[in-house]
């Protein structure tokens, strides 16, 4: 924009900057493009090394999750602490694009069985506020070794046959359900 | 100046000869890993397909296996038994009737070669959408491979249990 000031001079003003263009890329497009730089490095490093975007798929886990909802699996949860009983987990097959959803309920060392239902630690029935729906599964004793968890969905209500659970030995779990 | 240029265009040239390397000389496991990959896309078909197609689809599948493919895999129709070529042809022509539309996708691949880099075993994840079904099947699987006249042959197929 020119203008022309008291002695006659012309004066050369930038020009006003319009606020969509201030919107969309900032005041200072260098330090907008270093920010989003910054920014898809960081969403890029995150959801593909430490919270894994899974979208589950199937009713194994229902209630607690719904089929096709979505979630994340933390990699670092377990950097600090080995798995707790009630976690659920993310369980990779042959890597990590595909895993199975399911929730501890046995740690290394201890026996578990289903007994009309029920699950049993060490011939002791374990507490499970998280199941909702009545069960009549019934599985023989299963010794758990050092570094093997047992695993099961949260919907007994389906037949145990139709169901994926068991022993998942510790280099399986990828990390723990965020939501 | 002219002595850094000399040495970036000598980096390029080198970085441009090794990826010229790997393309014409790719490593086992790459041969391996795209070999896989066909033998998926190979697998799928569409529902409308017609019987020629499927035909044709079906002996390409046979073409990824080795005469005798030794089988170990909870499948009721297949189990534990060893199948020839035309065997794998007839069976995946019956899957692919039976199927109408089947998307066969493997996620994960992870390879091992054998050092003598004629043998290797790929354990792998197995993704399939059946049309019209909610659910898609997933299945670890482990393939054995063996090189015969210079192409990689599965001599071996088991499902490998996630969870026992």
């Amino acid at each position: 924009m020119t203008t022309r000031n008291q002695a006659g001079q012309l004066n050369h003003q930038p020009r006003p900057v319009s606020w969509l263009r201030i919107l969309v890329i900032g005041r200072n497009p260098k330090v907008t493009l270093l920010r989003v730089a910054v920014l898809i490095v960081t969403c890029f490093i995150v959801f593909r090394f430490i919270l894994l975007p899974a979208r589950i798929e199937g009713i194994s886990m229902l209630p607690t999750y719904q089929d096709r909802s979505v979630n994340f699996v933390n990699r670092l949860a377990y950097r600090w602490h080995e798995p707790r009983r009630g976690d659920v987990v993310g369980i990779r097959l042959a890597g990590p694009h595909v895993m199975y959803l399911k929730r501890i309920i046995g740690l290394p060392g201890e026996t578990v069985a289903f007994e009309n239902g029920r699950v049993l630690i060490n011939s002791e029935v374990l507490d499970e506020p998280y199941e909702k729906a009545p069960c009549d599964w019934n599985c023989p004793p299963v010794k758990l070794g050092p570094d093997e968890y047992f695993v099961v969905g949260d919907n007994r209500t389906m037949p145990s046959e139709n169901h994926v659970f068991g022993k998942a030995g510790r280099d399986r779990i990828v990390g723990k359900a965020l939501l | 100046m002219k002595i850094i240029i000399r040495i970036v265009l000598l980096a390029v040239l080198a970085a441009l000869g090794v990826w010229l390397w790997m393309v014409l000389f790719p490593s086992p496991e790459k041969v391996i890993r795209r070999r896989l990959t066909e033998l998926a896309r190979t697998v799928s078909s569409s529902a409308n397909e017609s019987d020629l197609a499927r035909l044709a689809a079906a002996r390409s599948v046979g073409g990824f296996f080795a005469a005798a493919v030794e089988l170990n895999v909870n499948l009721p129709e297949l189990g534990q038994r060893t199948m020839d070529r035309e065997e794998i042809t007839q069976a995946a022509l019956m899957g692919r009737s039976r199927a109408g539309g089947l998307q066969v996708k493997f996620p994960d691949i992870n390879i091992t070669v054998a050092p003598d880099k004629q043998s290797a075993v790929a354990d792998l994840t197995v993704e399939a959408n059946i049309s019209g079904e909610h659910d898609s099947i997933v299945r670890e699987m482990k393939f054995t491979l063996r090189k015969t006249d210079g192409q990689w042959l599965i001599t071996r197929v088991e499902t490998v249990r996630t969870l026992t």
